[in-house]
């Protein structure tokens, strides 16, 4: 950390160097440090600040019946916010379904033949699809399921998600695959093993980790999204599982609630923001937990 | 050895990963459901027992699913207090029937039902020609009426709100709107209240974002309030183009908060947003020169000016009316649905929803939400209007 003071002190100027030379050097480097110190300090503060303050304001209003209980309208004391936790799960499940199997498929392609038009087509198209902004998602799920098919549903609001999913958990894949030896993947062919069993029994294992942070990552991106869930999942005061079916979820369930006027309401939104960023927070400590216990297990040291 | 930790650790891995997509789409498919089956004996005795049974989805035409048909409607968000309670009322009326209502606003009701998204639509203002155009067979009609309110949030000198009823003149709010009185403590503010210490503050004028039925009652009755302002703004609009310093709120609930953050802020808002909200609002002076504050009373007095009949479309304005005790801000709100339903029975159930929404047991709800029913000529217009509906081209 700091290196000058590892440096032998002799009475004579070291290669010519004076001692204010090593003064300077010294203070440049405690200067610097504590900059890069109160930057790392700086971006830790937001989350912290968000997480506490949420909390504080959340917990006070949390109790059973806001995990069991449905909505109840203005001025109806009680309720909960059940509808939209099983909605988010619902839509973000049916997300997972879609995204996930083509993101995986999809990265082994663009890992495997990366300089192929086909490969680099991929990469391009992911990384554009991953900057375009989750509402233009909403309107695209809305005019090609919901229109159609006459329904706001949850399945529309999956989709949306899902296309958000894709290219982060496609990504993270691509780039944890290509972390994997180059001799693994060519003993396992050398032993035998078929394209496809490389894949799924060498190299799928092998980045496992990365790719599940990845998934997890990508699932709380997606979750907390309220955007496209205006103009697919619709909202609905009743607990809805089915797919065709339009539902509340939490970001929008918050949107609704914070805007409002209501006291109660803003209360509700506090609470269900807790909700939601312990969702959050606790699927990103999972993902991290497993990177660690696998590590551990295989005797890796990260 | 260690390919087989592996595997299983992987294995495990992903079982978690999925377990986390799954499980919380896991729904509660049948769970016991206490039903109180009522017996009537020898018409004397009634004899109460609890069954615990366990109700599961069978084929056929058993007892419908509670909320296994849902109707979704989107629009205004004027009557959105009172929808939202009648919605949740109705769930003990008939377990069966799920209503669902986005407040999207005026504007968004009328382009989700032309896009048939939703089963019926909200708007306060009517549609025009155009809209007609696009919506083929699409017919509105007035289910409940209210008043929109000016509400304000001064804080005197000393920082206090002020929680006094201020009195608008007649041609106030147009002026106000036009930007014409900017200041709090302008003249015609100070002498229309006597007692109250006006700050000499801005005014910041709030007004709504979004295509909307309630700026359409509020602009309808500043055209006829305030000639100038029909001179230089035009008539009713849903969404007017305003003076670029105003501030703009989504919805009835975005006004609402935003007067509520804002010091010298005045807004329009349907009258239950301003008592939950706890804001408070002013009296407003009506074409017979007396100072109104927003009541039932004062609502039915507007809608008894303008008379019971609203045309083939079921759509008047009943802004600015002549008697002395009008409240002159007041509006129909409406509801829109296709006179030839596609889905029957939805649209059975819809109806049995409007019906209760009509009927005393559903008045009693928008009383105490400060909304007031149609009076009984309007009424029975509507139901007449209703029993025409038709669905895949046969009546109900």
């Amino acid at each position: 950390m700091n290196q000058t003071q590892n440096h032998p002190r002799t009475s004579a100027p070291l290669l010519g160097m004076s001692k204010a030379h090593f003064a300077r050097r010294k203070i440049t480097n405690i200067v610097m440090l504590s900059l890069t110190g109160a930057a790392t300090v700086l971006a830790i503060i937001p989350l912290l600040w968000i997480t506490l303050y949420v909390t504080i304001q959340g917990s006070r209003f949390l109790n059973i019946e806001f995990f069991t209980q449905l909505p109840t309208p203005v001025g109806v004391p009680g309720g909960g916010i059940v509808n939209a936790i099983v909605g988010t799960g619902l839509v973000v499940g049916v997300a997972c379904v879609i995204a996930i199997p083509v993101a995986i498929i999809g990265a082994f392609f663009a890992a495997d033949y990366p300089n192929t038009p086909l490969g680099l087509a991929i990469r391009f198209g992911t990384d554009v699809l991953s900057g375009i902004p989750s509402i233009v998602m909403g309107i695209f799920a809305y005019t090609i399921i919901v229109l159609p098919q006459r329904r706001f549903s949850a399945f529309a609001a999956g989709v949306a998600l899902a296309i958000i999913m894709l290219p982060l958990v496609l990504r993270t894949t691509e780039e944890m695959l290509k972390l994997v030896p180059r001799g693994l993947r060519e003993g396992s062919l050398a032993l035998g093993a078929s394209n496809w069993k490389t894949s799924v029994q060498v190299l799928l294992p092998a980045a496992l980790n990365g790719v599940v942070t990845g998934i997890m990552l990508a699932i709380a991106r997606a979750a907390g999204e309220a955007a496209p869930m205006l103009f697919t999942a619709f909202g609905s005061t009743g607990l809805v599982t089915d797919l065709n079916e339009s539902t509340a979820t939490l970001p929008h369930t918050i949107y609704i609630y914070a805007m409002s006027p209501f006291k109660d309401w803003q209360e509700k939104a506090w609470a269900a923001a807790l909700v939601l960023i312990a969702l959050v927070l606790g699927l990103n400590i999972l993902a991290r937990a497993l990177t660690w216990w696998r590590a551990r297990q295989m005797g890796l040291n990260y | 050895m260690f390919k087989q930790v592996f595997l299983f650790i992987a294995l495990l891995a992903f079982a978690v990963n999925v377990a986390a997509c799954a499980t919380p789409t896991a729904a509660p498919t049948s769970a016991p459901v206490k039903v109180v089956e009522t017996k009537v004996v020898e018409q004397t005795k009634v004899v109460e027992k609890v069954v615990e049974k366990v109700i599961t989805p069978t084929p056929g035409p058993a007892a419908p699913k509670p909320g296994s048909i849902v109707i979704n409607g989107a629009g205004a968000s004027f009557p959105y207090p009172l929808y939202s309670r009648w919605f949740f009322e109705f769930a003990y009326v008939n377990p069966a029937i799920r209503v669902n209502y986005n407040p999207i606003g005026s504007g968004g009701g009328i382009s989700q039902i032309t896009a048939k998204t939703v089963e019926f639509g909200g708007s306060d203002a009517p549609m025009t020609d155009a809209e007609y155009d696009k919506a083929k067979g699409v017919q509105m009609f007035p289910i409940v009426a209210g008043p929109v309110v000016p509400v304000y949030n001064i804080k005197d000198d000393a920082g206090k709100m002020i929680t006094a009823t201020l009195k608008f003149p007649a041609t106030a709010l147009g002026d106000i709107y036009l930007g014409k009185i900017a200041k709090w403590n302008d003249p015609v503010l100070v002498s229309a209240n006597p007692g109250v210490t006006l700050p000499a503050k801005d005014i910041k004028v709030i007004v709504r974002a979004d295509s909307s039925g309630t700026t359409y009652t509020f602009t309808d009755y500043l055209a006829a309030s305030n000639p100038e302002y029909k001179t230089k703004m035009g008539g009713a609009n849903k969404l007017p183009k305003w003076l670029p310093s105003t501030l703009a709120g989504n919805q009835n609930p975005g006004v609402t908060a935003l007067v509520q953050n804002t010091d010298g802020a005045i807004g329009y808002v349907e009258i239950s947003f301003a008592k939950e909200g706890k804001l408070p609002y002013g009296s407003v002076q009506n074409k017979a020169g007396e100072y109104i504050i927003a009541t039932r009373e004062g609502v039915q007095a507007a809608m008894a000016d303008f008379g019971n009949d609203l045309g083939d479309k079921l759509v008047a304005s009943i802004v600015n009316g002549p008697s002395k005790t009008t409240y002159p801000i007041s509006t129909y709100t409406y509801l829109m649905i296709y006179m030839d339903q596609t889905d029957c029975v939805k649209g059975k159930a819809m109806f049995e929803f409007f019906k209760w929404a009509m009927s005393p047991d559903g008045d009693k709800f928008a009383a105490s939400l400060d909304y007031v029913p149609l009076p009984d000529a309007v009424q029975k217009l509507v139901e007449a209007k209703l029993s025409k509906v038709t669905c895949q081209g046969k009546p109900f």
